[in-house]
């Protein structure tokens, strides 16, 4: 739902012309006959987008949620969303959807420490991100110190990415909460054709979750899907 | 009936008495957070309503929480980074050294078994069965901690090679700054060396085409007029791979695609 105030409160400078709202705090948003996706954010960039006002551009090749959405598949994730995010990586998307739940928390995994660092200063500066240098694979290391969320965001590419995933929601996921999961076909088996892998992908999430969406994420990431999954 | 069961979480422990989880917070918050990381199961109840009888509100829970997390995680990948690349070269000349004692004991083995089967064989054949198995273990993690150290490169190369080549190297930084020209011949010195000194001697000679990287099967299965094109090829988006581990680390699919298209092309 559109709030004309909220969007009226946005300065709008550059040239910059918001058209609707998507998410709390992430619009579509024109750039002359352009259209871009952008959260509104106090904080300042982080991976090279640019910055219009308080708009920071959400660029669809370097993060997979910003295609899901520009494709026109809308979630809804409340601002006080509690999540889990599987895969952090330096930050780029993370660092979005902290723009998007500005009173909620991101438990943001990453296994890899090299990304991580880079990651950490995001973490220093927003004050609703819990960074945890932790292998997604083993959840029990951490339950003491996740606790029950209402999301679980995935983008890990690794051959187990829906076993993870599964036990992720397990330990962590409320009955009812949702999870949105980014499978990259090359990484589960580069000989098989991608369609076949999707397939046996969507039987094995559908036989413990609701699948109330999926779709590819093609011009902007190949041989990619997202699934959104309800527990 | 008592305490029944301790549960350790970051801010200290929390133990069922009578039915009821009770908290209690730990006198320093940084080592509670890395004791629970030993954590073998679920935890029964709501962590975030036992930390707020601890600190007051959720503000200031999840104040805590992420000053202890970011403490902690810095200090983590700190640790990470500067031992890695090292740890990694000695586990792959560890993993050469049990080879060769395994084929050395086996050789060996066979010949004491040849004359005579005892209690001492039994437990000498087994003793070399466990090396394999440590063997095995070794392997296991030197891929494990390639991809995660050098994924781009590891992701080309696969685990072992790509290790060796860090060997070869010295360490992640080292590869990082070689040039393609150098990464193509890593470990054809010799024959790099032999051909440029009958060069400067004015007698003909050829250089080395590829050095490690010749174990890729892309360029071992080429016929060989076209192993040099490959390998030069490879090794110059190898040296791409190496410089984005190690200054971003992020995987970046689009070399490996590269490559597997030249393949095509030349085969």
């Amino acid at each position: 739902m559109v709030e004309m105030s909220e969007i009226s409160e946005i300065s709008e400078t550059q040239g910059i012309k918001i058209i609707r709202k998507i998410i709390h705090n992430a619009f579509v948003i024109a750039k002359g006959d352009k259209e871009l996706l952008a959260t509104k954010s106090r904080y300042s960039t982080h991976y090279g987008e640019r910055k219009y006002g308080e708009l920071r551009e959400w660029i669809p090749y370097r993060s997979k949620f910003a295609a899901v959405l520009l494709k026109g598949y809308s979630i809804e994730i409340p601002p006080d969303c509690k999540m889990l995010y599987l895969g952090a990586a330096s930050g780029t998307t993370v660092s979005h959807v902290a723009d998007i739940v500005d009173q909620g928390i991101i438990y943001a995994v990453e296994y890899s420490a090299k990304p991580f660092s880079k990651f950490l200063e995001l973490a220093t500066e927003r004050e609703n991100i819990i960074p945890l240098l932790e292998d997604a694979s083993k959840p029990w290391r951490y339950s003491g110190i996740v606790e029950e969320v209402d999301f679980i965001y995935q983008d890990i590419s690794q051959k187990e990415q829906i076993g993870i995933f599964k036990l992720n929601s397990e330990y962590f996921l409320k009955k009812g909460g949702e999870g949105l999961i980014m499978v990259k076909a090359r990484s589960i088996d580069s000989t098989t054709e991608p369609q076949e892998i999707y397939e046996s992908v969507l039987d094995e999430i559908a036989s413990s979750f609701e699948i109330k969406a999926y779709g590819s994420l093609e011009p902007y990431h190949r041989d990619h899907i997202f699934i959104h999954t309800v527990k | 009936m008592g305490v029944e069961k301790i549960y350790r979480v970051w801010f200290g422990e929390v133990y069922a008495e009578n039915g009821k989880f009770k908290a209690r917070r730990s006198d320093n918050l940084i080592e509670s957070f890395k004791e629970c990381l030993k954590n073998k199961e679920k935890i029964p109840f709501s962590l975030i309503k036992a930390g707020t009888e601890i600190f007051g509100s959720e503000e200031m829970y999840y104040k805590n929480l992420r000053k202890v997390a970011i403490s902690t995680a810095y200090e983590k990948v700190e640790e990470n980074l500067k031992r890695d690349d090292r740890y990694l070269i000695m586990l792959l000349k560890a993993v050469d050294e049990i080879d060769q004692s395994i084929n050395l004991f086996e050789e060996k083995i066979r010949d004491i078994e040849e004359i005579k089967i005892t209690k001492t064989t039994v437990e000498f054949r087994e003793a070399v069965k466990n090396l394999k198995k440590l063997r095995k273990s070794i392997q296991d993690e030197i891929n494990d901690l390639a991809a995660k150290i050098m994924p781009n490169v590891t992701e080309i190369l696969g685990g072992v090679l790509s290790a060796r080549l860090l060997e070869k190297a010295g360490s992640l930084k080292r590869l990082s700054s070689l040039p393609a020209s150098t990464i193509q011949i890593l470990g054809a010195e010799k024959s790099l060396f032999k051909a440029v000194s009958r060069i400067k001697k004015g007698k003909p000679a050829k250089t080395p085409k590829h050095g490690l990287i010749f174990q890729h099967p892309f360029i071992r299965t080429l016929p060989k007029s076209r192993r040099g094109k490959m390998a030069r090829f490879m090794a110059a988006k190898l040296a791409i791979a190496a410089r984005i581990d190690y200054y971003s680390g992020e995987l970046n699919e689009s070399l490996l695609e590269a490559i597997k298209r030249k393949y095509e092309e030349l085969r």
